[in-house]
């Protein structure tokens, strides 16, 4: 069977200016129960590669320079 | 620089020097992840970096680390000039629950002034209930910050001793700060009735709504049975909240005299005040309880029903 | 050793899951014997997965002098479970409850204490008082983190387990599992497992339709009860579904816990509260379906009578502690506690020992019915664990464990099953054109839905049954493009396993019972008199799925008058309803 790629918009926002990724962080990437959280090739920096989030906020609350914000998914809200 | 045996700490030694302060913050919060002892060392270190953002990071990831370690370091760090490092070093220390850093502790509470650091180390002595702690607790309460006299107070409660008891009815009363006041109120229940009954009749009538409720409570686990008319009174009260501690004070002292006041109350319209009325009759279970008990067992909210049912049970095994 | 050039790791105490119980059972395991390699296993990473990722706002089962007793404690958990409890088991957890909180207090979490230093129970219940509050519990994980370093704890994030080993004698022997991020697989040998893989979270699908949306942390899918029933542990009293109160749409606990103490509660929609049972059960949650289906309802939070100043209180804590995006929720439809009624709903269907009484068979040692297997947490048996019952029993379970393994050789492997397994792990990546893993998620969580939700129904149960199975037989075609697909491909196929497990348990009991956690429409009433039994669930000699009954042991504590009282609670009428 054929497959498409589908499109979904993600809750998880990272900041790509406050996010130090780049000095070998990798925190929210650790933490995240899901492992939806990935660093992006072509930045450099976290975000999120899959729509698959419990909304608990771990990698936010751990986040050193507070660059990511977990809104809530769009079908919840 | 001292070197590590383990290799995972030497690489994180290693970036702790780098030039760069970001390498350096993600290098603290790599600590945490180290299971070697000598972890503290470094972390200690970071407490110390010239980077603000260091010593932030160094200071969130403390209560990682056995306190005791580092509790010199931590009381240190409680005069940082950033916020953050001062909170969570205050925090940390909170937890130490280390008799051995009680020492440290009360010799820096003889040589700060700062509040913010004072009711720190107050907050990391409480739970250590030393008895060193004891005079200048009593000092604190009457330092001219609220949030060194409530931690203060929470100091003296923990120590439940007798020869405190005048200095927090003093505070009890008189404090012009209402969290302070309250904070006083419920420390009173170490003691006696007679220590403290009449002042906590008093405070029933505090101008704050939040002490009265305290006032209502402390009575009622001290069993004071002066204050059966006090509490009586208390269940007019203009808040619904302290109407409700008053009335379940009240079924703690069991005075039959307040059985019908607690009938008033059990058919008040406000649901939780119904709820404690008749949950106090049923731990009176006196035969005059019974009209305001049948009247509930067809009250609109449940609640009210499933606490009649049981006073009901309990009228019977005492029938 | 190695089998198809994978290495085989060596250990002697082997602990799946790192939520709540996993790491209590690996730090116990390392304090009675320092000298023994404990390894902890975690899908996620230790220091933020499961149900308490971000902390705990209270206890809700603490057995405290002074406050109530172990008797009393396992009484009104035997009555909240209609009598079909293992006592034994509750009361192990029960005489051990108060000096697991003053082990933890030791460790620093922080409980409620009152202004000197004593612990501050609230009552909520009207029989005995449980709840001990921790407005400031958010740092439980990192406590729990700090021991597993500070013991010396091996910790491997990012595996996820897959299956479990037995050895020629029918002992546990290991597991088998695979990175997440890497898809290696990984073979470990061990003389004793324990599992704390937590509830099956992800078996029923919320309202929303989000496959993440729900109750349990998602990581949570039931793979420990699919692992257990392939090694042939007994699984227990599965039709037991866990039903919870939510909030509608956001999938947080409604806290009457919290908010209880305070003043607010549940209500229907003239602001009336309406629920006449006393205990978290089954029972209440089928008055709880009812009145939400009902013209009073739905079923609303009330708090909008309270003070502010206790409003702020309970803010601080439910929007820090817990599921704290339930404040960014409210505010994203503007909702304010202080001015109105927050709606609520129940959640999807879930086993979860912890709120309810399903699992994994466990006695009060925490062993299965497989030599050398213990179960710890929301996906053992015993009723009603919550957090305290999880680290109960992750303290009974290392225990057990390192006695099992003490004078234990090395176990020997069986190399056939492992290659068989490690051929199951590989198919997904090399399917091209199949079906991805949250396709085949969803549609069978959507049956779940439609055929096995309460209340139940024979006939539908049945087509459900049958739908389950046809989805199984599409399992040749999942495809992962990646690693993390993969664990979402090995995840699903656990799921499935539960809900064939859902089906056929609850076909098995025909009565209602546990309120409307198994409240079958064709069977209206309970029927002590066929079924005071647990029910079992194994693989038969065939590698059948296959029911059974188990006897109740005899109770240590007898109900006496306080099973009427709860009686005479649930036959009343609301008188406004
Ligand atoms: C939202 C919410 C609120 C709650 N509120 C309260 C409360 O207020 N008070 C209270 O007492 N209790 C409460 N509970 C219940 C309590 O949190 C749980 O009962 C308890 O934490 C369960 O512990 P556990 O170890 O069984 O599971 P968890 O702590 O969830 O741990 C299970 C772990 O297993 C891992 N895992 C799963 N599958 C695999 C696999 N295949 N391989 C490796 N690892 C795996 C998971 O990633 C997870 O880390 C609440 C639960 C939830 C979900
Ligand atoms: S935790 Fe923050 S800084 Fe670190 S990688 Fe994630 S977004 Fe970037
Ligand atoms: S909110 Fe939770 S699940 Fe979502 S990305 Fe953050 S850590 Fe992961």
């Amino acid at each position: 069977m054929p497959i498409a790629n589908h499109h979904s918009s993600v809750p998880v926002i990272v900041d790509e200016d406050k996010c130090i990724a780049d000095k070998g962080c990798t925190v929210c990437i650790d933490v995240c129960p899901l492992d939806v959280l990935w660093i992006n090739e072509a930045t450099g920096k976290a975000h999120m590669k899959y729509d698959e989030c419990w909304y608990c906020m771990p990698c936010e609350a751990d986040c050193p320079t507070d660059a990511v914000t977990v809104n809530i998914p769009y079908l919840l809200r | 620089m001292k070197t590590y045996d383990d290799p995972e700490l030497q690489a994180i030694a290693v970036k702790l020097t780098s030039d760069d302060p970001g390498i350096r913050r993600v290098a603290v919060m790599d600590l945490v992840d180290s299971g070697e002892p000598e972890a503290v060392e470094l972390v200690i270190h970071a407490l110390n970096d010239p980077d603000t953002n260091v010593r932030q990071e160094a200071a969130k990831v403390v209560d990682e680390f056995e306190a005791a370690d580092m509790a010199d370091a931590l009381i240190a760090a409680l005069g940082d000039n950033d916020e953050v490092v001062r909170n969570s070093a205050a925090h940390a220390l909170a937890d130490l629950k280390d008799p051995a850093a009680g020492e440290p502790l009360l010799k820096a509470l003889d040589n700060s002034t700062d509040a913010f650091v004072v009711s720190g180390i107050l907050r990391a002595l409480k739970p250590l209930r030393l008895a060193g702690a004891q005079s200048p607790a009593l000092k604190c309460l009457s330092d001219g910050d609220p949030r060194v006299r409530r931690e203060a107070v929470a100091v003296l409660g923990w120590l439940k001793q007798t020869e405190n008891l005048p200095a927090l009815v003093e505070t009890a009363q008189r404090d012009e700060d209402p969290e302070v006041r309250r904070a006083a109120t419920g420390a009173l229940v170490y003691a006696s009735p007679q220590q403290v009954g009449q002042a906590l009749i008093g405070l029933l009538q505090d101008g704050h709504w939040q002490v009265r409720c305290e006032a209502a409570n402390s009575i009622g686990k001290l069993n004071h049975q002066a204050a059966v008319q006090p509490l009586m009174d208390a269940t007019k009260d203009q808040l619904w909240q302290v109407r409700e501690k008053a009335v379940d004070a009240l079924g703690k002292l069991g005075s039959t005299d307040s059985i019908p006041v607690l009938g008033e109350c059990s058919k008040d319209a406000m649901s939780n005040l119904r709820k404690a009325a008749i949950g106090a009759l049923g731990a009176i279970a006196h035969s005059d309880c019974r009209p305001f008990v049948e009247i509930a067992m067809d009250d609109p909210d449940p609640d009210v029903r499933k606490l009649a049912r049981w006073a009901m049970s309990k009228l019977d095994a005492a029938a | 050793m190695k089998i198809n050039d994978i290495p085989v790791i060596e250990t002697d105490i082997l602990v799946i899951g790192g939520g709540t119980a996993g790491p209590m059972a690996a730090v116990t395991a390392k304090e009675q014997n320092p000298d023994l390699n404990v390894m902890l296993l975690e899908k996620a990473n230790v220091k933020r997965s499961g149900a308490i990722s971000m902390g705990m706002d209270g206890l809700n089962n603490a057995v405290v002098p002074g406050h109530a007793t172990p008797e009393q404690y396992v009484k009104e958990i035997t009555i909240a479970n209609d009598g079909v409890v293992h006592q034994p088991a509750l009361m192990a957890y029960a005489t051990r409850s108060f000096p697991m909180i003053e082990k933890l207090d030791s460790w620093g979490v922080h409980f409620q204490k009152d202004e000197t230093g004593d612990y501050d129970m609230k009552k909520v219940h009207h029989l005995g008082t449980y709840v001990l509050p921790m407005p400031e519990g958010h740092n439980v994980k990192k406590i729990l983190y700090r021991r597993l370093r500070r013991n010396r704890v091996q910790i491997e994030n990012r595996f996820t387990a897959t299956r479990l080993l037995k050895d020629p004698d029918g002992n546990i022997a290991g597991m088998i599992g695979v990175n997440t991020r890497t898809a290696e697989p990984i073979i470990i040998r061990a003389k004793a497992v324990i599992m704390a893989t937590g509830a099956a979270g992800r078996l029923g699908l919320p309202t929303s339709g989000y496959l993440f949306g729900t109750y349990e942390n998602p990581a949570n899918n039931g793979d420990g009860h699919a692992m257990a029933y392939h090694v042939g542990a007994d699984l227990a009293n599965l039709e037991c579904f866990q039903v919870n109160p939510l909030l509608k749409d956001y999938n947080g606990p409604a806290c009457a816990y919290v908010t209880g103490p305070l003043g607010g509660f549940t209500s229907n929609a003239f602001g009336e509260r309406f629920i006449e049972c006393d205990y978290w059960s089954g029972q209440m949650m089928l008055e709880f379906f009812k009145e939400l289906e009902s013209g009073t309802g739905p079923v609303f939070l009330k708090l909008d009578h309270l003070a502010e100043e206790t409003i702020e209180e309970i803010e601080t804590v439910l929007h820090t502690n817990e599921r704290p995006s339930r404040g960014r929720f409210h505010e994203g439809r503007d909702v304010n506690y202080r001015q109105r009624m927050v709606e609520m709903h129940i959640s999807e269907v879930g086993f979860c020992s912890g709120h309810s009484a399903s699992g994994v068979w466990t006695d009060e040692t925490g062993a299965t019915t497989v030599p050398g297997l213990y179960c710890a947490g929301d996906m053992a048996s015993v009723a009603h664990n919550y957090m305290l019952g999880a680290f109960v029993y992750g303290q009974i379970c290392g225990e057990s464990a390192v006695e099992f393994a003490k004078d234990r050789g090395e176990p020997k492997l069986d190399e056939d099953f492992i290659k068989q397994e490690l051929e199951r792990i590989q198919a997904p990546m090399k399917v091209a054109d199949g079906i991805p893993p949250e396709q085949m998620e969803y549609k069978v969580r959507r049956l779940v839905n439609d055929y096995l939700q309460p209340p139940k129904v024979t006939k539908k149960m049945e087509i459900g049954l049958e739908r389950i199975l046809a989805v199984r037989a599409d399992v040749g075609q999942l495809c992962a493009r990646d690693p993390h697909e993969l664990l979402r491909a090995m995840e699903v196929q656990s799921i499935i396993d539960c809900a064939e497990m859902a089906a056929r348990a609850s076909l098995y009991r025909t009565e209602s019972r546990w309120g409307l956690y198994h409240y079958r429409v064709d069977y209206p009433e309970q029927n002590d008199a066929e079924w005071f039994y647990h029910s079992r669930l194994f693989k038969d000699e065939n590698g059948q799925m296959a029911s059974g009954k188990r006897p109740i042991a005899d109770y240590l504590v007898s109900l006496g008058e306080e099973k009427d009282a709860y009686r005479k609670m649930r036959v009343q009428k609301a008188a406004n309803g």
